[in-house]
C-alpha cells in the first residue's frame, strides 16, 4: 500500500466538517450565495483531493493516510482509499459537490414555498451546515478502516439527514423523518450488535491492520457458535440501509419526501454504502459464511430487482417512482456482490457509480420540474415537456440510459459486469436453476427498461393537452450541475478501466 | 499500414464524429446538415477503400486493435473479413444515400439536430457492430443501434395524429390498435432489449468457457466450447439464447410486433434502420456465427437449432406477408414486407445449417440481404416521396400518380418487381436460391411457406404499384391535381431511390455472369468457412425455378385482376360486407393475427395488474401497514398497558402508596407500644429477654 506524506484523506472529511460548523454563523452576515459557494468549495476540495489521488497513484494499491489513531478499546484507525472505496468516494464527492450548487436555486424555491405555507424553516446556514456535514460523514464511512469508526460515521450521516428531512421535507415531514430515523437506527443497531460481538470476542475492531497494512481477513469466522448469527445481524443491518426487499418500506417515504437535493444524495449515495459495507466489512470478516449465503443472496437480489421495478411501474409520483427504482437498483448491486466473482463485485462497485450519477441526474430532473412547474410531481399531470424543456429531457434520457445500461453510459459496463459475475457463479448449477435465473433476470431487465422509458414518454413526450401544466426550461444554475454529473457518467463509459482494472489486485488479495 | 489502419477505424468513427459535430453546430442549420452527411460520405468512401484492400490482400482479412479495458480483455478492435467488409460497404453507402435524401425530406423539421445526431450515431453503431472483433464491442454497437432506433421511431414525439400508425379508435380484443410515435419507440426498445438479455448471457457464457471475447479466437476454439456445452446438455439452450438478440432485432416471430409500429418514424428512418440496415443486424449475426456453429454440427442440439431457425424464418415470412395483403398504409405494407423478407433470410441460413453445402445457404442468405437492402430502401424512399406529394399515408388517398411522377413510378416498379422476385431482377435470383436451399433440406412445411409467401409477395408488390400509380386517382389526388400540387419529388430525394432501383436492375441483369465471382469474393475469408469446399457457378433448377416463377406470376396476376379490374373496389367491399368468412379473415389479418392484442392483454396488462395489485395489497396494505401501523400500534398499546398495569398499578402504587401505608401501619403499631410508662417498658423487656433466652436454649 502507498502511505501518503500528509493526511490528505483525513482532510477530505475534516475540511468540510469544520467549515460546516461555521455556516450557521455566516447567516445574515454574508449573502446566501456566498454560503452556497463556500459549501460547494469545501466539497469540491474533497473531490479534487480524491480525484487527483486516483489519477496520480491509480487504485492498484491502497492509499492510506500517514497518521493513525490508537485506542485501547477500539483499536487503531486510519483512512483508506483503494479500488473498493475509491469509486465510492469519488461518486460521493462528485454528487455532493454539484448537488450543493443545485441546492441554491432549488432551496430558494423550497423556502418560498414553505414561507407561503406559513412555516419558517431553519435558515440557509443551517441547511448548508447539515448538508455539508451529511456529505462529509458519508465520505467518512467509505474511507473508514475500523468498525467503530465506520459506525460513528454512519450515525453521523443519520442525524443531519434526519434533520434535513424534518426541516425542509414535504408532506408529513416530521413523521416521515422520525420513521426514517427509527428504521435506519434499527438497522444500525443490528449492525452495532454484530460489531460489538466481534470486537469483544476477538479483541479486534480493525478491518485493516494499520501496522501490517493487511486486511483482517476472516477474523469473524473465529466466533464459533456466534459466527452465523453475527454475520446475519450485520447483513440484515446493511440490508435495511440498502432497502432490500422486505425491509425497504421506509425508503419510498424518506426519499420521496426529502427535499430533492437531499433525495439526490440519499437515494444513490447513502443507501449504496450498505452494499459497499457488505464487501468491505461482512465479506472481509466472514468470507466463508458469506460464500455459503451467496445462493440465498442471489435469490433475494433477483426478487428485489423485480419487486422494486414492479412497484416503480405502479407509481404516479415521479420522486416516489425514482425511490422504488433505487430499491430495484440496489438489487442489481446485491446481485453483483452475491456472485462473489471478480466481475460481479467489480460490476457492483461500478454500478454504485452508475447509479450515483444516473439517479442523481434523475432526481435533479425531478427537482427541475418541481421548480419550474410549482411543485409538480404527479406524472399523470405531465406530458409533452420535451418541447419546452429540451435540455431537461435530454438529461432525463441520459439518466435513464444509465440505470438501464445503454451505451454510451457507464451503465452498460456495470450491467454487463453484474450479469457476467452472476452467470459465472450460476453456470455450473442445474439447468433448471439456470433457466429460472435467466427468466428472472430477463423479466427484471425488461421491467427496468419499461418503467424507465415509459416514464420518459409520460413526462416528456406526447401531446401537450389542455389540462397539463405549462413549464419552461430551467435556468442555467439549475441545469449546469446536472449536465456536469451526467457528462461524467458519459466520460466514464470510455474509461471504465480506471475503476475495473485496479480491482483485480484487490480481488486477488481477498481470495488469497 | 498506419494509413489503412486509420481508414479502417475511421469507417466507423467518422459517423460518430459527425454526430458530435451535429450537436455542436446546432445553431447553424444548413452547415450542420451538410457536415453530418459529409461524414457519412467519408465513411462510405472509407468502406470502399477497405473493400478493395481486403479483396486484394493475401489473407482476405484485416485485423487492428487497441487495448481498452485490460482486465476484461476488451479491445477497440476491428476484424474485417470478407463478410464484414461487404456488409459495411452496403451499410455505409446506404446510410450516405439515405442521409443525402434526408437533406430534402427532413428539411424544415424542428428536431433536425436530434435527427442528425441519432442518424449519425446509428450509422457509427451499425458499422461498429459489423466490424467489431470482440463480442462486447459488437454488443455496444448493437445497443447503440437500439438506442438510435428508439429515438428516431419517436422522433415526432408530439404524437400528432398523422404521425401515428393504425386507425384512430380501432381496437381489437379491447386493445387499442393505434400507436403513437412515443409509444412505438418504447415498444421497440423493450422488445429488442428482452432479446438482448439472451445475447449478453450468451456472450458471457462464451467468455467463461473460452476466457476470451475475441470472435476469431472463439471461432478457432469452437470444438472445445461446443463440447463443453454439449456434455452438460447446454448446447441447444445456449445457441437459442445467444441468438435471441438476433431474432428480436430482426423482428422474427415472436418478436415481430415492434417493427410494424416502428413506422411512426420519419420515412427516411424507416428506410435506413427498419428496412435496409439495423433489422439486418440479426441476419448479420446469423451469418457471422452460423458458420461457426456449423463447425460443430455433429454435436447434439446443433441440428435442432438450425431446424428451429428454419421454421421461425419460414413462419415469419408467411405471417408477415399475409398481413401485408390487407394493410391500408403504404409504409405498413412495406414494413410487413420487410419482416417477411427477413424471415426469408433466416430461412436461408437455417436451412444452410442442415445441409452438406452450407456455403450455398450462407450465400443465398447474404445475397438476399444485399438485394433486399437495395430494393427495399428504394421502395421506402420512393414511398416517402409519394407520401410527401399526396400528403397522406393511406393507399386509399393515392392512385393515378404515374402520369405526374414518372421517375418515381419507374423506380418503384423496378424495385417492386425485384421484391416480387420477377426475373431477371436481383430479387429473383436471391430469393430463388433461398427456395432452392430450403427444398434441398427436404423440410416440407418451410418450403411450402416459402413458396406461398413468394406468391403473396408478388401480390402485395403489385398492390403498391397499382394502387399508387395506375388505378384512377382518388378524390384526394384529384383535389391535389386541381391545386397543381402533384409533382415529381425533389431531385435530392429522387436521386437516391433511382440509383438504388437501377442497381437492382443492372445487377439483376448481370447476375448470371457476375454471381460466381461475387460469391467467390464474399466467401474468400469468412470466419468458420475456411475449410469448406465451394462451388460458385450459378445454376438454375428448372423445376424449382419454374415453380417459383409461376407462383410469382400468379401473385402478380391476382394483383392486377384485383386492383385494375373495373369493379375491384365494389367487388372487394361487397364481399367483405356480405361474406362473414371473408370479413373474419380480413379482420384477422388486419388485426395482425390478434398477436398484438394478446401480448397486451397477457403481458402488458398482466404486468400492470401485477404491479398495481402488489403495490396496493402487498406493499401498502401488508408491508407498509405492518411496519408503520401494526408495530407502532402494538408498541403504543403495550406501552399504555405497561403504564397502567405495571407502572401505575404496580410500581407507582407499590412505592408511593403501599410503602406509605405499610410504614403507617408499622408506625401505628410502634406508636401504640410507646406508652411512656416505665413499668410497661420493663414488662416488654422481660418478655423479650425470656423469648431470647428460650430461643438460644432451643438452638
Amino acid at each position: 500500500m502507498i502511505v501518503l506524506d500528509t493526511p490528505l484523506l483525513f482532510s477530505t472529511i475534516l475540511v468540510p466538517f469544520i467549515f460546516s460548523l461555521i455556516m450557521p454563523f455566516l447567516d445574515k452576515r454574508v449573502s446566501v450565495k456566498t454560503i452556497a459557494i463556500i459549501s460547494t468549495l469545501t466539497l469540491l476540495y474533497s473531490l479534487a483531493v480524491i480525484t487527483s489521488l486516483i489519477l496520480r497513484y491509480g487504485l492498484n494499491e491502497g492509499i492510506v493516510d500517514p497518521i493513525h489513531f490508537r485506542h485501547a478499546l477500539i483499536g487503531s484507525l486510519t483512512m483508506l482509499l483503494d479500488s473498493l472505496s475509491g469509486p465510492i468516494a469519488f461518486s460521493i464527492a462528485l454528487v455532493t459537490s454539484f448537488v450543493a450548487i443545485f441546492s441554491l436555486p432549488y432551496m430558494k424555491h423550497r423556502f418560498e414555498e414553505m414561507e407561503k405555507e406559513g412555516t419558517h424553516p431553519p435558515s440557509w446556514g443551517i441547511y448548508y451546515m447539515l448538508y455539508v456535514m451529511f456529505s462529509a460523514a458519508m465520505l467518512g464511512t467509505t474511507l473508514s478502516t475500523n468498525l467503530i469508526q465506520f459506525y460513528i460515521f454512519l450515525e453521523l450521516t443519520l442525524i443531519p439527514s434526519f434533520l434535513l428531512i424534518a426541516f425542509y421535507g414535504y408532506g408529513d415531514r416530521v413523521r416521515i423523518a422520525i420513521m426514517y430515523l427509527i428504521w435506519t437506527h434499527v438497522g444500525a443497531l443490528l449492525f452495532l450488535l454484530g460489531v460489538v460481538a466481534i470486537g469483544f470476542t476477538t479483541k479486534v475492531f480493525d478491518i485493516l491492520n494499520v501496522g501490517t497494512l493487511k486486511f483482517n481477513m476472516g477474523i469473524g469466522e473465529g466466533l464459533k457458535d456466534l459466527t452465523i448469527p453475527v454475520a446475519i445481524a450485520l447483513m440484515i443491518g446493511l440490508f435495511v440501509k440498502m432497502a432490500i426487499f422486505g425491509v425497504h418500506i421506509w425508503l419510498p417515504y424518506a426519499h420521496a419526501e426529502a427535499p430533492t437535493p437531499v433525495s439526490a444524495l440519499l437515494s444513490p449515495n447513502l443507501i449504496g454504502i450498505g452494499g459497499y459495507a457488505l464487501i468491505r466489512i461482512v465479506y472481509i470478516l466472514f468470507p466463508n459464511t458469506f460464500s455459503k449465503a451467496s445462493p440465498y443472496l442471489i435469490a433475494l437480489a433477483l426478487i428485489t430487482i423485480i419487486y422494486g421495478g414492479l412497484m416503480a411501474l405502479a407509481q404516479d409520483d415521479f420522486k416516489r417512482l425514482l425511490a422504488y427504482s433505487s430499491i430495484s437498483q440496489m438489487g442489481y448491486i446485491l446481485l453483483g456482490i452475491a456472485s462473489l466473482t471478480f466481475f460481479g463485485i467489480a460490476g457492483a462497485i461500478l454500478h454504485y457509480v452508475t447509479h450515483a450519477v444516473g439517479k442523481a441526474v434523475l432526481f435533479m430532473v425531478a427537482g427541475t420540474i418541481i421548480v419550474q412547474a410549482h411543485g409538480l410531481r404527479s406524472i399523470s399531470k405531465m406530458g409533452g415537456f420535451a418541447t419546452a424543456m429540451p435540455i431537461t429531457a435530454s438529461l432525463a434520457l441520459i439518466g435513464f440510459m444509465h440505470i438501464t445500461g445503454l451505451p454510451p453510459t457507464l451503465g452498460l459496463w456495470s450491467e454487463v459486469l453484474i450479469i457476467w459475475g452472476a452467470i459465472g457463479k450460476i453456470i455450473t448449477s442445474s439447468l433448471l436453476t439456470l433457466l429460472i435465473f435467466i427468466a428472472g433476470l430477463t423479466i427484471g431487465i425488461g421491467i427496468s427498461t419499461a418503467y424507465a422509458f415509459l416514464t420518459m414518454k409520460r413526462i416528456f413526450f406526447g401531446h401537450v393537452s389542455e389540462g397539463h401544466v405549462k413549464v419552461t426550461e430551467g435556468k442555467w444554475e439549475i441545469l449546469i450541475p446536472i449536465i456536469i454529473i451526467g457528462v461524467v457518467g458519459l466520460i466514464l463509459f470510455f474509461y471504465p478501466s480506471l475503476f475495473i482494472d485496479p480491482f483485480r489486485n484487490f480481488y486477488e488479495s481477498l481470495r488469497a | 499500414m498506419i494509413i489503412s489502419e486509420l481508414i479502417a477505424h475511421l469507417t466507423w468513427l467518422a459517423p460518430y464524429i459527425g454526430a458530435a459535430l451535429a450537436l455542436l453546430l446546432l445553431k447553424i442549420g444548413r452547415v450542420r446538415d451538410y457536415i453530418a452527411v459529409s461524414t457519412l460520405f467519408l465513411s462510405a468512401i472509407f468502406s470502399t477503400i477497405l473493400l478493395k484492400e481486403v479483396l486484394e490482400s493475401h489473407e482476405g482479412f484485416l485485423h487492428y486493435s487497441y487495448p481498452w479495458v485490460k482486465t476484461l480483455g476488451i479491445n477497440v478492435g476491428i476484424y474485417i473479413d470478407t463478410l464484414a467488409v461487404f456488409m459495411s460497404f452496403i451499410v455505409a453507402w446506404l446510410c450516405f444515400l439515405i442521409g443525402f435524401y434526408s437533406l430534402k425530406y427532413m428539411e424544415g423539421d424542428p428536431g433536425l439536430t436530434r435527427y442528425w445526431f441519432f442518424f449519425n450515431f446509428f450509422t457509427g453503431s451499425m458499422l461498429l457492430l459489423v466490424l467489431a472483433d470482440n463480442l462486447i464491442l459488437m454488443f455496444i454497437g448493437w445497443e447503440g443501434t437500439g438506442l438510435a432506433s428508439y429515438a428516431l421511431i419517436g422522433h415526432w414525439y408530439k404524437d400528432e395524429e398523422e404521425k401515428c400508425v393504425g386507425d384512430v379508435g380501432r381496437t381489437a380484443l379491447g386493445t387499442s390498435m393505434f400507436f403513437t410515435p412515443s409509444h412505438s419507440g418504447v415498444r421497440a426498445l423493450i422488445f429488442t432489449r428482452i432479446g438482448d438479455v439472451g445475447f449478453i448471457i450468451g456472450i458471457i457464457t462464451l467468455y467463461i468457457i473460452n476466457g476470451t471475447l475475441s470472435i476469431p479466437e472463439i471461432a478457432k476454439n469452437t470444438e472445445v466450447w461446443g463440447e463443453w456445452l454439449a456434455v452438460r446438455g447446454l448446447l441447444l439452450p445456449f445457441l437459442l439464447l445467444f441468438s435471441l438478440g438476433a431474432l428480436a432485432k430482426s423482428a422474427q416471430f415472436p418478436f415481430h410486433e415492434w417493427l410494424v409500429t416502428a413506422m411512426t418514424g420519419p420515412t427516411s428512418v424507416s428506410a435506413l434502420i427498419h428496412a435496409a440496415t439495423m433489422v439486418k443486424a440479426g441476419v448479420y449475426f446469423m451469418l457471422r456465427f452460423a458458420p461457426i456453429f456449423y463447425l460443430i454440427s455433429k454435436l447434439d442440439g446443433v441440428h435442432t437449432y438450425f431446424t428451429i431457425i428454419t421454421y421461425i424464418g419460414a413462419f415469419t415470412a408467411f405471417l408477415m406477408a399475409s398481413q401485408a395483403i390487407v394493410a391500408r398504409e403504404l409504409k405498413l405494407v412495406l414494413a410487413f414486407s420487410t419482416a417477411s423478407q427477413l424471415g426469408y433470410m433466416f430461412l436461408g441460413i437455417g436451412a444452410a445449417g442442415l445441409l452438406e453445402e452450407f456455403v450455398e445457404g450462407f450465400l443465398a442468405s447474404f445475397n438476399h440481404l444485399m438485394s433486399h437492402a437495395i430494393f427495399k430502401a428504394s421502395l421506402f424512399l420512393a414511398a416517402g416521396g409519394i407520401i410527401h406529394t399526396v400528403e397522406s399515408k393511406y393507399l386509399d388517398d393515392m392512385g393515378g400518380l404515374s402520369k405526374y411522377m414518372k421517375v418515381t413510378f419507374a423506380s418503384t416498379l423496378i424495385a417492386a418487381l425485384s421484391l416480387s422476385g420477377f426475373p431477371p431482377l436481383m430479387g429473383f435470383w436471391t430469393k430463388d436460391t433461398i427456395l432452392e436451399v430450403v427444398s434441398k433440406t427436404g423440410l416440407l412445411i418451410p418450403f411450402i411457406f416459402g413458396i406461398i409467401t413468394a406468391s403473396i409477395t408478388a401480390f402485395y408488390s403489385m398492390k403498391i404499384v397499382l394502387r399508387a400509380f395506375i388505378i384512377p386517382p382518388s378524390h384526394n389526388v384529384k383535389h391535389l391535381i386541381k391545386e397543381h400540387k402533384v409533382h415529381e419529388a425533389h431531385p435530392i430525394m429522387m436521386l437516391p431511390y433511382t440509383i438504388l432501383a437501377l442497381t437492382s436492375l443492372i445487377v439483376g441483369l448481370l447476375w448470371y455472369f457476375m454471381a460466381g465471382n461475387l460469391n467467390k469474393a464474399i466467401t474468400k475469408h469468412v470466419l468458420g468457412l475456411e475449410e469448406v469446399h465451394m462451388k460458385f457457378a450459378v445454376h438454375i433448377d428448372p423445376i424449382l425455378t419454374g415453380l417459383s416463377v409461376s407462383m410469382v406470376l400468379i401473385g402478380i396476376g391476382l394483383g392486377v385482376i384485383a386492383y385494375t379490374g373495373p369493379t375491384y373496389a365494389k367487388f372487394i367491399n361487397e364481399s367483405l360486407a356480405v361474406n362473414p368468412l371473408l370479413k373474419g379473415l380480413h379482420n384477422f389479418l388486419y388485426n395482425r393475427w390478434y398477436i398484438n392484442p394478446i401480448y397486451y392483454r397477457v403481458i402488458v396488462n398482466g404486468m400492470r395488474w401485477l404491479s398495481r395489485s402488489i403495490f396496493k395489497w402487498f406493499d401498502t396494505f401488508i408491508i407498509d401497514n405492518i411496519y408503520h401501523i401494526l408495530i407502532p400500534k402494538v408498541t403504543t398499546l403495550t406501552s399504555i398497558q405497561t403504564f397502567k398495569v405495571i407502572e401505575t398499578a404496580g410500581i407507582d402504587r407499590g412505592y408511593n402508596n403501599l410503602t406509605v401505608r405499610i410504614t403507617l401501619i408499622f408506625s401505628n403499631i410502634f406508636r401504640s407500644i410507646q406508652t411512656g410508662r416505665v413499668n410497661h417498658y420493663i414488662l416488654i423487656f422481660i418478655i423479650g429477654l425470656a423469648l431470647f433466652l428460650t430461643f438460644i436454649w432451643l438452638i
